[in-house]
């Protein structure tokens, strides 16, 4: 197999036309890959990450899996029944699109994959693919992912129009080695109304696979969006997911992570405040066992007056595991009356997992109100006496206790189906270990 | 009365008691620059061991090998012209044992800042600083009569190497950063102090460090060693003229707390606002030992400081107490480490913070249990508070948390003085800076009352004229 | 053998002793009260009888129905049949009321037996009922934001559906206003009966005009120094604990 950047520079992902623009954006995507260094140890945007663990080049996109695989695939593919569409990717190729309702596409909402939005909408495109990063430390990666996008789907959402079932995308990698760069790209307009949930999931439990994800966000004046992310790739895989949010005025945005894959897992989540009154929730749960890392920076811009951002990051470790939590709220100056808080629990179940927080504060304005909280500790003494004087076994009540903890996010999850899934998710990882 | 006046102008008054200078008159000097003739040039004026030289030039080497920390520190660091620094200044003199051997102008530079006056109050010995050598060090006979040593550096390694040359360099290695490399090349002055077991100092000991000359580079080096069960609480404080050019001050502090020993180091830090003050200072604790470090930044230019306690034995205590004012054109990068070495250790850490103006204030802290330890706590809190609409403030902890039993909490919030309140005090009388003054006395009054009286009084002096300016 | 059983039992904590050679028995179908000042170890022997590890166990013996519970894991002595009643009960964060007890009754279960959701929640909310508890509590996080009094209410709730032989009632009075009280006292005496023994810890006698006890048994440094009808603790109440300090002191 020939080696990642080899492969992109001999067989360019835009084999289509492609406009001219995004034959740019891909070139200087890929100069970007080649010419940025590697994350280095003393790079603070990589502190405590093993960045020595990181093999790129041992990884190249692949063919389409066969009919038999695809299928099977496509039956996994339920974690959410009452949706608006669905598509389903493997290995970067679509193996199914299940597109909007007449209704929806007659009030103007875009759902499409990627490659048709850039032919039917080159100029919404133009104006939106591939032009915001995170700004924390992985433009080199994003490079890479601009330079190889070939699957993903668009959502723009006009102005007023509000969707109130959930758009689903399924990732799967399933050939042995695989890169994929899964893509999300959601347009919500003035007073629209939309969820996305994206699912990154592996075919087996051996398929290595690479993958680089971005999801770019833009939610415009009064905009409701929910995005949800379930990163559940097999422990063979090295993943990236460059997220960005930006809020203009007034618009209300959550996102929710639940981490429980990949051997080791680099999540970026940038979100830009760019207009007064906004609100932006960021929620996110990680189980990590065995030697996963997962490796999590955030960063909450404040660049308008009046907005709130609210970040709540916990994380349960096991094993030899190691969770990185690195949390930036930054007030521009100007930025009066902003509400901005930051919080990681780090819950250790195994004296041997490590858990590193670095929660941070960049305040140029006055008139705020923010602050930051990071604990670790065990699971309480007292309380699982307290439990098991009601006689349920120690480890009954360890596992009651490490859901309890992961509760106060999944409740966030507004589909009753979807945070079913995601307990037996957690659940499942738990049993081998706390039973 | 519009809240706005007061959130928008920021004058800057700095405390003027420091800002005077005598004409310069010294018997030695290094002349400008850094280079190994500098370095022999100092060690020869000390008369120095053969040891502490290669010391010297071993940590020169790592200096000039060291890059600037500008991956994560200011850029700022870039404007120190290490060329352009005079590294030793002094008139030849031995150190003093009564203020009447004290040259005159030497004398009255520190009868202005008032050191004979606290000695003769509250002190159980001064060493007195101008510039590279102390002019003045004197301890009470009964501690002499105990066995407890305060002497200047030179005096420590030349009379009691038995003592201090195990401990020296050995809790901040000159590898430990470029600043601490800097300073165990050209290091001069400073306290060396012994307190020998069981024995238990009632009343403080002091150091006050004077510059006096225009670029100058002053690199004190102290080592306290508190023997099994002895307790010891030291005070530093310093201060300059407001000369036109950088001033650098770069000093290296190592305390070693053996078996159930305790020592509190006090500093209350009023540089002029020219000087580059980049500080390291380490405790390291054993079994049952505790080592609090009380620090209070108000001068200076540019301050990084993080004081850090290195728990080694079993049971170990150690504590960071903060206050920073950060003014207009000042930047107060400070904050604490913590490295949990043992099991049932404990650390805390107290962090307040207040920038006025444009100032700018930075907590950086780290917390380490690294390995599989058992029953550790930590606890941090940050608080600061922004006083102009143009004030900045920023937190950066780093905190690695593994083993069993561990608990640790890191709480940091950002709060402002508000209109209301100020309106409040007003219409009980007070006067705009009064009103200030006390909201600003009331966020950091918990922490005062952890100083002396007769410091912490003095604070709350140097707080309101700080604030004073920035009501205008 | 219908008995709990406390024999000599001496235990410390970091080395200072707090129960000294105690010794009481409790029949079932009676109720016994245990009195006495703060600090004089009622507390203690009520987390030593459930299995709490902190305490160090010199000698003695603790038997339910006459199989030792000593020295077992608290969640062994739950299932032979011992329910602490906490003074002060923990909040466990997202988990709800409901599932707690679904979770400690399928502990009780043979295994590959499972409990039967409707008559599970049929009971349950008879339960509440009769304490008085919101039904929509069952949703909530057991005693997460809970005032003092639902938190009573609640270990009262869980006492009653775990049905046990022995109940240990530490401070259940502490914190209570007089309507709370009466109703936490009416769950209790609906679960007096001839196969089940209580032991009602408490500081004041205001608990006892409610639940009448068998039997008053004085608590002073470590041990029981005085025994009585229910009549002794009125008289308690009146005399004050000084009189007991003067009384046993010197015997002590």
């Amino acid at each position: 197999m020939t080696s990642l950047s080899e492969n992109i520079m001999n067989k360019p992902a835009n084999t289509a036309a492609e406009p001219i623009w995004l034959t740019e954006r891909r070139a200087a995507g890929l100069a970007q890959y080649q010419t940025l260094p590697p994350p280095a140890l003393n790079d603070e945007l990589w502190r405590f990450a093993s960045v020595g663990r990181l093999k790129i080049d041992d990884y190249a996109p692949t063919g389409a899996p066969s009919p038999a695989n695809a299928k099977a695939l496509l039956d996994r593919s339920d974690l959410v029944s009452e949706r608006a569409g669905r598509s389903v990717h493997a290995d970067d190729h679509s193996l199914c699109f299940e597109g909007l309702s007449e209704e929806l596409i007659a009030k103007g909402v875009l759902y499409l994959p990627i490659a048709d939005a850039l032919k039917a909408h080159p100029d919404l495109m133009e104006q939106y693919f591939l032009k915001t990063t995170t700004e924390l430390g992985s433009d080199k990666f994003f490079g890479l992912h601009a330079a190889s996008i070939r699957a993903g789907t668009l959502l723009y959402i006009p102005k007023g129009v509000e969707i109130e079932q959930p758009l689903v995308n399924y990732y799967w990698t399933s050939a042995q080695g695989t890169a994929v760069f899964p893509h999300t790209l959601i347009i919500a307009e003035d007073n629209a109304k939309a969820s996305v949930v994206d699912i990154f999931s592996s075919e087996t439990k051996e398929n290595e696979a690479l993958n680089i994800a971005v999801s770019n966000l833009h939610a415009a004046t009064g905009a409701k969006v929910f995005r949800k992310v379930v990163q559940d790739w097999n422990k063979q895989t090295t993943s990236f997911q460059l997220d960005t949010t930006i809020a203009g005025r007034d618009a209300q945005v959550k996102n929710l992570a639940v981490n429980i894959g990949s051997e080791r897992a680099r999540y970026e989540n940038q979100t830009r405040i760019e207009g007064p009154g906004a609100d932006v929730k960021m929620y996110s749960i990680t189980v990590a066992e065995d030697n996963q890392e997962f490796d999590q920076r955030t960063f909450q811009t404040h660049n308008a007056p009046n907005a709130v951002s609210d970040l709540l990051y916990k994380n349960a470790l096991l094993d030899q595991s190691r969770t990185i939590f690195s949390g930036l709220i930054k007030v521009a100056e100007g930025a009066q009356q902003t509400d901005a808080y930051q919080t990681n629990r780090n819950l250790l179940l195994d004296p041997t997992a490590e858990a590193n927080a670095l929660p941070g504060l960049e305040i140029l304005a006055n008139d705020v109100r923010c602050s930051h909280g990071a604990t670790t500790g065990n699971l309480d003494a007292d309380e699982l006496f307290y439990m098991m004087q009601r006689g349920i076994p120690r480890r009954t009540a360890m596992q009651l206790m490490v859901f309890g903890f992961f509760e106060e996010v999944i409740e966030k999850v507004d589909n009753e189906e979807l945070a079913e899934n995601l307990r037996q998710l957690i659940h499942k990882k738990f049993e081998a270990k706390i039973a | 009365m519009s809240n706005s006046k007061i959130q928008d102008e920021a004058i800057s008054v700095d405390t003027e008691k420091g800002n005077f200078s005598y004409p310069e008159d010294y018997a030695y000097d290094a002349g400008v620059g850094l280079s190994e003739d500098t370095i022999r040039y100092i060690s020869d004026v000390k008369k120095e061991d053969e040891w502490v030289r290669d010391f010297r030039l071993r940590a020169l080497e790592i200096f000039n090998k060291k890059d600037m920390p500008t991956n994560w520190a200011t850029k700022d660091l870039e404007n120190i012209h290490f060329d352009k620094i005079r590294y030793y200044l002094s008139k030849g003199q031995q150190p003093s044992r009564t203020w009447d051997e004290v040259p005159d102008d030497v004398k009255e530079t520190f009868e202005r800042l008032g050191i004979p006056e606290q000695e003769r109050k509250f002190l159980a010995g001064v060493e007195a600083q101008f510039d590279s050598e102390a002019a003045y060090s004197r301890m009470k006979e009964d501690l002499e009569k105990e066995g407890v040593i305060f002497v200047g550096s030179s005096e420590g390694l030349e009379k009691y190497p038995e003592i201090f040359r195990p401990y020296f360099g050995k809790v901040i290695p000159s590898t430990d950063n470029k600043f601490a490399a800097l300073n165990s090349a050209t290091f001069s002055g400073g306290s060396f102090i012994y307190i020998p077991k069981g024995v238990k100092l009632k009343q403080p000991l002091q150091a006050y460090f004077r510059i006096n000359a225009e670029n100058f580079g002053q690199f004190e080096r102290t080592l306290i060693i508190a023997d099994e069960d002895s307790e010891i609480t030291y005070m530093e404080g310093c201060t300059a003229p407001k000369f036109e050019t950088a001033t650098l001050h770069s000093a290296v502090v190592e305390l070693v707390a053996l078996k159930n020993a305790k020592i509190q180091y006090i500093t209350v830090q009023n540089w002029s606002s020219n000087v580059f003050n980049l500080v390291t200072k380490r405790g390291m604790a054993d079994e049952g030992a505790e080592v609090k470090w009380i620090d209070c930044n108000i001068g200076s230019r540019l301050t990084m400081k993080y004081p850090g306690v290195v728990l080694k034995g079993r049971g170990a205590r150690g504590e960071v107490l903060s206050i920073a004012l950060a003014n207009n054109g000042q930047h107060q990068d400070t904050g604490a480490k913590m490295i949990h070495l043992a099991d049932d250790t404990t650390s805390n850490i107290i962090s307040k913070s207040i920038s006025i103006g444009e100032g700018r204030s930075t907590y950086r802290g780290q917390v380490h249990m690294p390995k599989h330890l058992k029953n550790c706590k930590n606890n941090t809190e940050c608080d600061a508070l922004l006083i102009n609409t143009n004030s900045r403030t920023d937190t950066y902890p780093a905190i690695t948390t593994r083993g069993q039993n561990n608990t640790v909490q890191h709480e940091a919030s950002v709060s402002k003085v508000s209109a209301e309140q100020i309106f409040y005090m007003m219409q009980r009388g007070l006067s705009e800076g009064e009103a200030m003054s006390l909201a600003v006395n009331g966020f950091v009054n918990e922490l005062l009352k952890a100083f002396p009286m007769e410091y912490s009084v003095e604070l709350k002096r140097l707080i309101d004229m700080e604030m004073e300016g920035s009501v205008g | 053998m219908n008995t709990l059983e406390i024999k000599n039992l001496n235990v410390s904590i970091e080395g200072q002793s707090i129960l000294k050679d105690f010794s009481l028995t409790i029949p079932k179908g009676e109720v016994h009260a245990l009195m006495g000042p703060n600090g004089t170890g009622k507390s203690t022997l009520a987390k030593v009888m459930a299995g709490h590890e902190d305490y160090e166990v010199k000698s003695g013996g603790i038997t339910l129905d006459g199989q030792n519970i000593l020295g077992e894991e608290p969640d062994a002595i739950a299932h032979a049949g011992l329910f602490l009643a906490f003074q002060y009960p923990l909040e466990i964060p997202g988990v709800s009321i409901a599932n707690f007890i679904r979770a400690a009754r399928a502990a009780r279960l043979p295994e590959g037996e499972s409990i039967n959701a409707v008559e599970f929640y049929k009971e349950l909310y008879q339960k509440m009922d009769d304490l008085k508890m919101d039904r929509k509590f069952t949703a909530r996080s057991l005693n997460d934001g809970f005032s003092g009094g639902e938190k009573k209410r609640c270990e009262i709730l869980q006492m009653s559906m775990l049905n046990p032989a022995y109940c240990i009632m530490d401070e259940t009075d502490s914190g209570l206003d007089i309507d709370a009280l009466k109703t936490v006292s009416e769950g209790v005496n609906l679960m007096r009966g001839p196969d089940r023994g209580f032991l009602v810890i408490t500081h004041y006698q205001r608990l006892l005009d409610y639940i009448v006890p068998d039997v008053v048994h004085v608590m002073f440094d470590g041990r029981i120094v005085h025994s009585g009808p229910a009549e002794l603790a009125q008289e308690l109440e009146s005399k004050g604990y000084d009189w007991v300090k003067e009384s046993f002191a010197t015997t002590a």
